[in-house]
């Protein structure tokens, strides 16, 4: 009963290599990734891939997660960095499947999964969701060596895009693959098929009658 | 002696600040048994790393989340209490100058529900409720923040007359609802009864009380190991990614009521910040969790 030895893998990831992968592989990452936990910054994301005009930092085939990045920024550059930590991902459920097409992104990821609409969009484009432990932010934060960039300083910190360059980031989990299998969604159909079955179980002896 | 206004401010500006740092005690037990006893190896894996990472913050005094919290404190008075001074506005105060020189710095969460704007301060911030307790000398404070993660999943129905099979499952469908958003293992507060806030109110209290302890009506402390089973029967497991461990406890606390049954229910993610500490009107400061 041991867990297999994390994949080691380089972002951005090619379509190809996204759809190898497969729900439930555990992963390490290096490499280049753009966060935020914006909500404005993701509607905003929306409006100008919806214009057909670029976003102020590469994105482009490229990895997008959810994440809260906290950093030094004295000097309006951004620096060392404090602390990370991922945010659930299905607040953006409505936004994500244009940012995924559009942006035709291979690897997103946060905590908490998407939903069909943006597993579909992945499957169509080549992308997997990768889930990271949330409040773990002492470890997870060591597998981030640097904020190298930053876009849209009106906004707050955390909601900016901030580009950050990875080394043995996680271990995180692929929830969602490229061939539109989901955790998320094979958890939840399993739970609410057992709910009747749970029910039943919780006053075997009494035969539910309680009232 | 008094309770004054200087102490209120240094203990529950510190509440917050360790709270930050560390998750309870009876929280890393309950990890430990997890640990042992959750079959998936993926499962296990994701408790370890949790557990790991919680005992580096705790040793080198980082932050467990990068979401602190909306800061929220309940507070017990003692009748016999003194206070000297203006001892809201010394959880205010104490807040917003820790705001100001915690390290690391926090990111700005608090947040204007009407615009939607980002600060470290706003109207009632912090949170604080108030309850009369016996006959003590003291303040009994806990701290528990609420980040958004493990906010947002709680609800309250109403009821009429329902049975308690059917209070079960109205709990269930709300555990069921969350999945496994909430940084799972979570403790789950459910509160029965009274009116819509004082259930509210209950389940939120329930969420505070430390794994291990049972309700002490043993009717209701039955209910909480059948529901403890079930929620972890459902499979979300330790992130919501598969497992046998989706709660370290379901705690329930009821009161009397009327014929319409409001069910509250709440969760804390695992890491459960919880602190908690007694001021005496002799000035003495007696740290709890």
């Amino acid at each position: 009963m041991t867990t297999p030895s994390p994949i080691r893998l380089t972002l951005p990831l090619t379509p190809e290599a996204a759809r190898v992968l497969k729900v439930g592989d555990v992963v390490l990452l290096d490499g280049d990734a753009v966060a935020t936990v914006g909500m404005p910054t993701q509607k905003r994301m929306v409006a100008e891939v919806e214009a057909e005009r670029e976003l102020p930092l590469f994105l482009r085939d490229g990895t997008f997660f959810h994440m809260g990045v906290s950093y030094e920024d004295s000097d309006r550059r951004p620096g060392a960095v404090h602390y990370v930590n991922p945010t659930t991902s299905s607040r953006f459920n409505h936004l994500m499947p244009t940012l995924i097409r559009g942006l035709r992104l291979t690897a997103t990821g946060g905590k908490g999964g998407l939903s069909q609409e943006s597993v579909d969009a992945m499957r169509e484009v080549g992308c997997v969701y990768f889930s990271f432990v949330g409040g773990a932010s002492a470890l997870l934060s060591e597998g981030v060596e640097a904020v190298t960039d930053c876009a849209w300083r009106d906004l707050i910190m955390q909601f900016r895009l901030n580009r950050l360059r990875l080394s043995g980031f996680g271990p995180v989990i692929v929830a969602i693959d490229a061939n539109g299998n989901s955790i998320y969604e094979r958890l939840m159909s399993s739970a609410r098929e057992r709910l009747p079955e749970i029910m039943r179980s919780l006053r075997p002896s009494q035969n539910n009658e309680t009232d | 002696m008094a309770i004054t206004y200087e102490l209120v401010k240094e203990v529950t500006a510190n509440l917050y600040d360790w709270s930050l740092r560390r998750i309870p005690e009876s929280s890393k037990a309950e990890f430990r048994k997890a640990l042992a006893s959750e079959t998936e190896p993926q499962a296990r894996q994701t408790l370890a790393f949790m557990l790991d990472s919680a005992e580096r913050a705790e040793t080198t005094g980082k932050f467990l989340c990068s979401d602190a919290g909306v800061p929220s404190y309940s507070i017990k008075i003692g009748s016999g209490a003194r206070m000297e001074g203006d001892i809201r506005q010394a959880i205010v105060d104490g807040f917003a100058e820790l705001t100001r020189t915690i390290q690391p710095p926090l990111l700005r969460f608090v947040t204007n529900p009407l615009t939607n704007e980002r600060s470290f301060h706003g109207k009632d911030m912090p949170l604080v409720s108030w309850d009369l307790v016996g006959e003590g000398d003291y303040l009994d404070i806990t701290c528990a923040p609420k980040a958004l993660g493990g906010g947002r999943w709680a609800a309250v129905e109403i009821l009429v007359s329902p049975s308690l099979d059917e209070i079960e499952r109205c709990i269930l469908e709300i555990v069921l609802r969350a999945g496994g958003q909430h940084c799972p293992p979570v403790v789950i507060g459910v509160g029965i009864g009274g009116t819509f806030d004082h259930a509210a109110k209950l389940s939120k209290d329930a969420t505070l009380r430390p794994f291990g302890a049972r309700n002490p009506e043993p009717r209701v402390a039955e209910m909480e190991e059948r529901l403890t089973r079930a929620v972890n029967q459902m499979g979300f497991g330790p992130m919501g990614v598969g497992g046998s461990t989706t709660t370290f406890g379901v705690h329930v606390e009821y009161a009397s009521g009327h014929g319409f049954t409001p069910v509250a229910v709440s969760f804390n993610c695992w890491i459960n910040r919880r602190t908690r500490a007694r001021i005496y009107n002799s000035g003495v400061v007696e740290r709890i969790e």
